[in-house]
């Protein structure tokens, strides 16, 4: 997961820089590239991050769910078994 | 150089951003909830925010006569239009303060609905003309050569140059032709009666 985040980092970094080059020169070359390969290199980075976020939070609802399983297999477990009966008194002999 | 608000805008959202991209990628911090809500910020927010800001700076930018002169070919037409001494109508007009520094954007846009769009896929085909064809040929060669694609339309003189207004209809030619002009049939400038926009200007 990092790794693909460090990818998403550098990516966006990329993306900032064509975006920040046609904004301090603009001839069109930069404004095209800003506008075109910018702008895709900057969603492709977006979307990995936001490809992320879903495994994250994929994971943590599972472990959730999980946990609550496990809860509830401890409480099976832990419900008192049913008492034996008891020891019918002896009748009184006549 | 030219830095408006939205330029601004644009350079605070980038630098914000990469200061905390920087810091994630040098430190490598635990995956953190401060972590995640710094890189919503460093991958989300401000980048977004520098890409609406600094699209739309590249847009305004655009219109800047000196975008429109950056191209060598264009050298001539930059030159004459921000010629003092210049009499032709696109300088005329350059002189004049309503069109600013977009002189070139003014008169050459298409209006309409879809007029910006319009107009942007058409300075795209310049682009590609100029890349594909114009990009390794002299100023004078290329000088000979350009024109412009279609007729200059009288609907674009006429945004400013109502034909409503009194003083225009007191000119004969004016008054005789003013059907046609607003039917668009014929052109003010061009093959009308206003001559050439630029001196050496061609017909298409």
């Amino acid at each position: 997961m990092n790794k693909w985040l460090r990818a998403s980092a550098v990516l966006t970094l990329v993306a900032l820089a064509m975006m920040v080059w046609s904004v301090l020169r603009p001839t069109p070359l930069p404004v095209m590239l800003a506008m075109s390969l910018g702008q895709a290199v900057g969603t492709a980075a977006f979307a990995i991050y936001g490809y992320i976020v879903l495994v994250d939070l994929r994971r943590i609802r599972r472990d959730a769910r999980r946990a609550r399983e496990l809860d509830a297999q401890d409480r099976v477990v832990d419900v008192p078994t049913a008492e034996p009966a008891a020891a019918k008194p002896p009748e009184p002999e006549s | 150089m030219h830095l408006d608000a939205f330029a601004v805008i644009a350079l605070a959202g980038a630098v914000a951003s990469a200061l905390i991209l920087i810091w994630y990628l040098v430190a490598r911090p635990q995956l953190t909830r401060v972590t995640k809500l710094a890189l919503l910020l460093g991958i989300g927010v401000f980048p977004l925010t520098t890409a609406g800001s600094g699209n739309y700076a590249g847009f305004e930018a655009t219109k800047h006569r000196e975008f429109c002169g950056s191209c060598h070919v264009m050298t001539p037409y930059l030159d004459d239009a921000t010629d003092p001494k210049s009499t032709g109508l696109a300088a005329i007009h350059t002189r004049n303060a309503q069109f600013g520094e977009e002189s070139c954007y003014t008169c050459h846009a298409d209006y309409g609905m879809f007029g910006t769009i319009v107009t942007k896929m058409g300075g795209m085909r310049h682009v590609y003309l100029y890349l594909t064809e114009f990009r390794n040929k002299t100023l004078a060669e290329a000088k000979a050569e350009i024109h412009i694609l279609l007729p200059f339309p009288s609907s674009t003189c006429r945004r400013c140059h109502t034909t409503s207004a009194p003083k225009w209809s007191e000119v004969g030619d004016h008054a005789a032709l003013l059907k046609e002009l607003r039917a668009g049939e014929v052109g003010c400038v061009g093959e009308g009666c206003h001559g050439p926009a630029h001196p050496w200007s061609k017909q298409p």
